[in-house]
């Protein structure tokens, strides 16, 4: 008896979008991708698209035959359009080479896939499916497992392909933060197995997003983290711009609570090109050329009060 | 590489129980009569070019298998088509008490036992066939050809067990394998069987290709899956069937050479793979057979002790050598 991940779905793709498929683990994106892109079959409906292009894909499937080289895994891409003696003509070397320019591999051409860090074997399976030249791209967690430049690079190139060349890209992803600075459409995956469609600010402010995920401790309207302001301190801070910001999340991260009515009084500002801070309390001015003095140094001051 | 096949087709040709020496070598090819011509040209031509068949059926075959099943431990018996081949042979071979005046018709005749291998091989052959298409990982295919190989082997030690020492000692020599017993006319049909198996091989280079990506990738590069499990299992049937019809079941080549060529040739791309695998295992095959015959003497090992004895140490030194083996 086959079970139904989603039911009565009816979504639409338009060229030249980024759409981040969202939804919890387990709720069934791969399979769906899967599905639209014609691997497997659906239950029930169809998948179109007009004149019978077709999708080139990023899974999340490793590739056990380690001992082919980048060239090798990328010249896959032209495999649809080739005979059966797999003999490329100069226009495939040409969209071959291209591709591999286009995820900055240039240098790792010759290396086999063992040789190659996780991030960099994405950027070659992108670069595969970038070979394969088609207007529609679907990535299953292209981002799992990287560490942030490699995650911002693919997130980059897809927006840019999405943007310049008009490609249609569907990402299934579960990098909140990602998604919401580059996506055009979120679909996201509801509990009662249909797909809410939407910009990225809408579902955020409707609280649609808090209502899927409910997030505990992170207010997704700010960008932050809950603290609880445990050390029951206040602290009255002055300053501008970034260094207000992140002296404040400081403080906050620390347990400290910024209200103006406190007496404690700290004020951070740029002096001949550092940083500086001042921390007075009643008479005293103290000095500190770096966040982690200055909040050492209160805890010195708490403490002895 | 050819160079080296060159080489020992020569070496394989010259040497043999009785000394030919080598400038004879020449005369004994071109003339049609002596001693020496009869002995190139009805005995070790054909065992050579035994070899040379064999060595590469095998070694493409193996290639096949672990292509398909991206299993670096698969060979060319592991859909069970040498154990479906040993069956009826053992049939045959075995059973001959039963029915004496049949058992005698099969022993004259040469091609009883061939014929035999070839049909009990083309049944399990048909049986994996049908499953094949149909079956939706290569995973499942590899496990029932191996449970096939499990009953049929059963069944040859229960033949075994109820049969007379004579004939059993014939099985067992057939189990051993050999390059010798073929004349020119069963080298016609093993040449034009393991010609078309080797065509259909590499024909389907693009789709070998696309197997070593796992089976969504190959799916979205737009295989057809079904069709080239087929037609991969067609041609490993092909040139596993003939050459253990022709020589028994012949052990190790078909599961090595394709490792060994590529530690030598670190390559994934089936278009220089089948080539280079079908030069590597006439070679070993022929080196092989020149080690089983002690030269100058009557004394013959059995071909399966000899590949597995050279090959084994050669294929541990190379991987442990290059610590990296894969399919």
């Amino acid at each position: 008896m086959d079970f139904p991940l989603f039911a009565e779905l009816n979504l639409s793709l338009h060229s030249g979008e980024l759409v981040c498929f969202m939804g919890s683990n387990g709720v069934g994106k791969t399979t769906l991708i899967k599905t639209l892109a014609g691997l497997q079959k659906p239950l029930h409906g169809s998948t179109e698209f007009p004149d019978n292009q077709s999708v080139a894909l990023v899974l999340t499937d490793r590739i056990t035959s380690s001992l082919m080289t980048v060239y090798d895994l990328v010249t896959y891409g032209r495999y649809p359009y080739l005979n059966w003696d797999i003999s490329l003509s100069p226009k495939d070397y040409e969209i071959i080479d291209n591709a591999i320019l286009q995820v900055h591999l240039e240098s790792l051409v010759n290396k086999r896939l063992y040789e190659l860090s996780d991030g960099q074997l994405q950027m070659a399976m992108l670069a595969k499916a970038l070979a394969q030249n088609t207007s529609i791209l679907f990535l299953d967690e292209p981002t799992a497992h990287l560490d942030l430049n490699n995650r911002v690079e693919i997130m980059n190139i897809l927006r840019n392909l999405s943007r310049t060349a008009g490609k249609t890209i569907l990402i299934a992803t579960h990098e909140l933060d990602l998604a919401l600075q580059t996506a055009d459409r979120i679909w996201l995956a509801t509990p009662d197995r249909k797909i809410l469609q939407g910009i990225p600010e809408d579902l955020v402010l409707d609280g649609t997003f808090d209502e899927i995920f409910q997030f505990k401790g992170f207010d997704l309207k700010t960008g932050k983290v809950s603290h609880e302001a445990y050390r029951k301190v206040n602290i009255h801070l002055e300053g501008n711009g970034y260094e207000y910001l992140w002296t404040k999340n400081a403080f906050e991260r620390n347990g400290y609570e910024i209200n103006s009515s406190a007496v404690l009084k700290v004020s951070v500002a740029q002096k001949d090109h550092k940083l500086i801070w001042t921390l007075s309390k009643g008479n005293e001015d103290l000095s500190f050329f770096s966040l982690a003095e200055l909040l050492q140094s209160l805890e010195g001051k708490i403490l002895k009060v | 590489m050819t160079g080296i096949l060159i080489v020992l087709f020569i070496s394989n040709i010259s040497l043999g129980s009785v000394q030919i020496p080598f400038s004879k070598l020449l005369s004994g090819l071109l003339s049609e009569q002596g001693t020496y011509s009869d002995i190139l040209w009805q005995f070790r031509i054909p065992k050579a070019l035994t070899c040379i068949l064999a060595g590469s059926a095998l070694a493409t075959a193996g290639l096949l298998m672990q292509t398909l099943f991206r299993n670096p431990m698969a060979g060319p018996d592991v859909l069970g088509l040498t154990s479906g081949a040993s069956l009826l042979v053992a049939v045959i071979l075995l059973m001959g008490q039963l029915n004496p005046s049949l058992g005698s018709v099969v022993f004259q005749n040469p091609w009883s036992i061939a014929l035999a291998a070839s049909i009990g091989g083309a049944m399990v052959f048909i049986l994996i066939i049908s499953i094949a298409r149909y079956v939706k990982e290569n995973t499942s295919l590899l496990i029932i050809g191996l449970m096939i190989s499990a009953a049929t082997s059963s069944l040859v030690s229960v033949l075994q067990f109820t049969s007379q020492a004579d004939d059993l000692q014939t099985f067992m020599i057939w189990t051993l394998g050999t390059v010798g017993g073929t004349g020119w006319q069963e080298l016609g049909v093993l040449s034009i069987v393991v010609f078309t198996g080797v065509v259909i091989s590499y024909g389907s280079i693009k789709s070998l290709n696309s197997w070593l990506l796992g089976e969504n990738y190959a799916r979205s590069l737009q295989v057809n899956m079904g069709r080239s499990r087929f037609w991969i299992v067609v041609a490993t049937g092909l040139l596993t069937g003939a050459v253990t019809a022709f020589c028994g079941p012949i052990a190790f080549v078909g599961l090595a050479v394709p490792h060994l060529v590529r530690l030598i040739i670190p390559v994934t791309n089936h278009k220089i793979l089948i080539p280079a695998v079908m030069a590597g295992g006439a070679s070993l095959l022929l080196l092989c057979d020149m080690l089983a015959q002690i030269p100058g003497s009557t004394q013959i090992l059995p071909l399966n002790a000899v590949t597995s004895l050279i090959g084994a140490p050669v294929v541990i030194w190379m991987v442990i050598k290059s610590k990296r083996i894969s399919v």
